[in-house]
C-alpha cells in the first residue's frame, strides 16, 4: 500500500469532515484532496520526475500537509525542512539530495534569498499570499499559480510499496546532516499498526505536536488521515507553554497525543496538569527520551482515563519497539522498558562480536522488518541501510520479552527529543578560525561546549553568532565555557568523559579558564 | 534613540536585563554585547531560554506577559525587551 492512497477514501465518505484544524486555517478532507491535487499538478507542470525531490520550508500547517500529499500522489518524494534551521544548512541539504523544487513560505523564501542559498533549487513554490524576487535562473511560483491548477487527481504514478517516500534529515556525527530515507512500506507498516492498536477513529482529534522533519509527525498525519482522524495542529510557541498547550488540548478536544515527555511535564510544571487534568484525551504515545519516573507518575495520575504507551526507535527504523503501561509504575520502580518488538519487527542484542548475548546482558539492539529504512542520503549519495539494523542503543532484554535500555554506545544526545550528534556541534566550533579545540557535552537537556580559544579575543558571544549561522536552533549550545585546556585521555585525546564530570561537579582545578582579552 | 533621554528607570531595566542574559547564556562573557545585539540570530534565546527570560521579568518587574506580547520583535534585543516592561510598568 502506498502512503497517499490511504487517504483518498476518506474525501468520498466524509468530504465535510475536518482533516487538518490549523491556526487560521481549517480544512476538510475534501479540500485536503483537492489542494494535494493542485500542488500534484503544479510539481509535475514545473517539471518534476518521478523520484525528484520536494523541500517543505513552511511553518506546520494544513498547506505543508497538502503540499506531502500532493508530492506522494505526482511520485515525487518530500523532505520536510526545519524551519528553525539557519539557511545555510538548508542549503547543505539541498545539495546533498539535489532539491530542485520547494515549498516555502514567503518569509523564509526571503531568508534563503538574503543569505544568497537559492542556488540549488530551480522552482520555488510560495505557500501563501505576497510576491518575492528570486534571483535567476530560480522561478518563484505565487500561491495563486498553485490554486489555479485543476484539481482533477493525476494518472498515478507506480504502485510499488518500496519506493522512496520521504526524506528526513538528522544530525550527523560528521558534521553535516544525513538524510534518513523511507519508504512507503516502512511509514505503513508502523501507522498501520498504530492506528490498530489504539483503534484510532473518525472521531478521534489527533494534536500534531512535533516538527514535521521530526519522525514523531509520521503518525500524527499518516495515521490520521489513514483513519479519518482530525489533525489538530498545535505550534510551538503552544507547546513550549504548557499552560497555553494544555488550553488547546482542553479547548481543541484533543484525543490522541505523541509527543516527548518534556512537552507532556512542561504541562504539568507550568500548566497546572495535576489540578485541571485533560479529560478529552483518551491516548498518550511518548518517545525521544527516558521519561524521568516521577514525572511520568503525575503526569498519568493527572489524566487516569487515558492508556499511555512508551514507543521506541531511532528514526532510521521509526518505531520498533513499543511498551503499554498497564498502569501508574510503582515509585520505587527504577525505569519502564521500552517495550517488545512492534510493527512486525524483529529484535535481537548483539556482543561486539555479533553474537547474541544472554536475557539480562547489555548488548547493541539490532532490528530487521518493515520499518527498517531503505538508507542514507548522504554526501550527495544514496548508502543502502545495514541488515540487521545496528541502532546504537545499549539495552537488555527481560526473560517476559521486554527491552530495558542502558544509553548509547556513540555520541548521540537527545536534547528535548532532538537527537544531536555531539559531533556535528564540534565540527560547527571547531570551523571558527578562532578555536583550538572545543569538546561539547550534553548535561540535564542542554548542550554545553567547553572551547579552548586560539587566541584571547575569541567571545562566547562569537561563538554563540557562529554556531547560529550554521545549526538549527536545539544544536546551539546553551552554555560556553572558554578554557584554557581540555582533560586529557592517557593516549592525548580530548577526555570527554572527564570534561563532564568537571562541570557537573563545578571542578575548575581540571578546567581552568581562558585568559580573555578586553 | 540617543541615550541622553532615556529615564533612570529605563538605564535600570536595561541594565538588569542585560545583565541576566550575560549571566545565563553567555557564561558572563559581556564582550561584544549590547542593548541592541539581535538575541534571535545570535542563538542567544531558544524557545526554552525565552520562558526562563518571560519568567524572569515578570518576577523581577512584576509585570504579566500576555502571549501576544512576546513575539520576535518584543524579544529582539535587550532595547525592545526594556521598552516592552516599562510599557507594561506604566499600564
Amino acid at each position: 500500500m502506498r502512503l497517499d492512497r490511504l487517504v483518498t477514501s476518506w474525501a468520498r465518505r466524509s468530504p465535510e469532515r475536518a482533516a487538518v484544524d490549523g491556526l487560521d486555517e481549517t480544512l476538510t478532507y475534501a479540500e485536503l484532496e483537492t489542494l494535494a491535487n493542485r500542488f500534484a499538478r503544479a510539481f509535475l507542470a514545473a517539471g518534476a520526475r518521478p523520484g525528484d525531490r520536494v523541500g517543505l520550508h513552511l511553518p506546520r500547517a494544513g498547506r505543508g500537509i497538502a503540499a506531502m500529499l500532493g508530492a506522494l500522489r505526482a511520485g515525487l518524494v518530500y523532505v520536510p525542512l526545519d524551519p528553525g534551521s539557519p539557511p545555510a544548512r538548508m542549503r547543505l541539504v539541498a545539495e546533498d539530495c539535489h532539491l530542485r523544487h520547494v515549498v516555502i513560505s514567503p518569509t523564509l523564501l526571503a531568508r534563503w534569498i538574503a543569505a544568497g542559498v537559492c542556488a540549488p533549487v530551480e522552482h520555488f513554490f510560495l505557500s501563501g499570499e505576497g510576491d518575492v524576487d528570486v534571483p535567476g535562473p530560480a522561478r518563484a511560483h505565487p500561491w495563486a499559480d498553485v490554486l489555479a491548477q485543476s484539481a482533477a487527481p493525476v494518472e498515478p504514478p507506480g504502485d510499488s510499496p518500496d519506493d522512496l517516500a520521504y526524506v528526513l534529515y538528522t544530525s550527523g556525527s560528521t558534521g553535516v546532516p544525513k538524510g534518513v530515507m523511507l519508504s512507503h512500506r516502512n511509514a505503513t507498516a508502523f501507522v498501520d499498526w498504530a492506528a490498530d492498536l489504539i483503534a484510532l477513529g473518525e472521531e478521534d482529534r489527533v494534536a500534531s505536536v512535533a516538527p514535521f522533519h521530526f519522525d514523531l509527525s509520521v503518525f500524527d498525519v499518516w495515521a490520521s488521515l489513514s483513519r479519518g482522524a482530525t489533525i489538530v495542529i498545535v505550534d510551538e510557541a503552544t507547546v513550549i507553554s504548557g499552560a497555553r498547550m494544555l488550553d488547546r488540548v482542553h479547548d481543541k478536544g484533543i484525543r490522541v497525543l505523541y509527543s516527548v515527555p518534556s512537552a507532556l511535564v512542561l504541562m504539568l510544571e507550568t500548566g497546572g496538569l495535576a489540578e485541571r487534568g485533560a479529560p478529552s484525551l483518551r491516548s498518550v504515545f511518548f518517545a525521544g527520551e527516558v521519561f524521568p519516573m516521577k514525572h511520568l507518575r503525575s503526569v498519568m495520575a493527572a489524566i487516569p482515563q487515558a492508556r499511555f504507551h512508551n514507543l521506541f526507535g531511532p528514526t532510521e527504523t521509526n518505531v520498533c519497539l513499543a511498551h503499554s503501561l498497564p498502569g501508574i509504575p510503582r515509585a520505587e520502580a527504577s525505569a519502564i522498558p521500552i517495550g517488545g518488538p512492534s510493527c512486525g519487527d524483529l529484535a535481537t542484542v548483539l556482543d561486539p562480536e555479533g553474537r547474541p548475548v544472554l536475557d539480562g546482558e547489555v548488548g547493541e539492539l539490532f532490528i530487521e522488518g518493515p520499518t527498517v529504512m531503505l538508507g542514507y542520503w548522504d554526501a550527495g549519495r544514496r548508502t543502502p541501510a545495514r541488515h540487521p539494523y545496528p541502532t546504537g542503543d545499549l539495552v537488555s532484554r527481560r526473560p517476559d520479552g521486554e527491552f530495558i535500555y542502558h544509553g548509547r554506545r556513540d555520541h548521540m544526545v537527545k536534547i528535548h527529543g532532538f537527537r544531536v550528534e555531539l559531533g556535528e556541534v564540534e565540527a560547527a566550533l571547531n570551523a571558527h578560525p578562532r578555536v583550538q579545540e572545543a569538546i561539547v557535552v550534553a548535561l540535564e537537556q542542554q548542550l554545553v561546549a567547553v572551547v579552548v580559544p586560539a587566541d584571547a579575543d575569541l567571545s562566547v558571544l562569537d561563538l554563540k553568532q557562529h554556531c547560529a549561522g550554521r545549526l538549527p536552533k536545539y544544536m546551539v549550545p546553551g552554555r560556553v565555557q572558554l578554557v584554557a585546556g581540555l582533560p586529557r585521555t592517557s593516549n592525548g585525546k580530548a577526555d570527554r568523559v572527564r570534561t563532564r564530570e568537571a562541570l557537573l561537579a563545578g571542578d575548575s582545578s581540571v578546567l581552568e579558564a581562558a585568559r580573555r582579552g578586553p | 534613540m540617543d541615550p541622553e533621554e532615556r529615564s533612570p528607570v529605563e538605564e535600570h531595566v536595561r541594565s538588569v536585563v542585560r545583565q541576566f542574559i550575560v549571566d545565563s547564556w553567555l557564561s558572563g562573557d559581556a564582550r561584544g554585547f549590547d542593548d541592541r545585539t539581535d538575541l534571535l540570530e545570535s542563538g542567544i534565546l531558544d524557545s526554552f531560554a525565552t520562558l526562563s527570560l518571560i519568567g524572569f521579568l515578570e518576577e523581577t518587574f512584576k509585570v504579566q506577559l500576555d502571549p501576544a506580547d512576546v513575539n520576535p520583535s518584543t524579544f529582539a534585543t535587550v532595547d525592545t525587551i526594556a521598552r516592552l516592561v516599562l510599557q507594561k510598568t506604566s499600564t
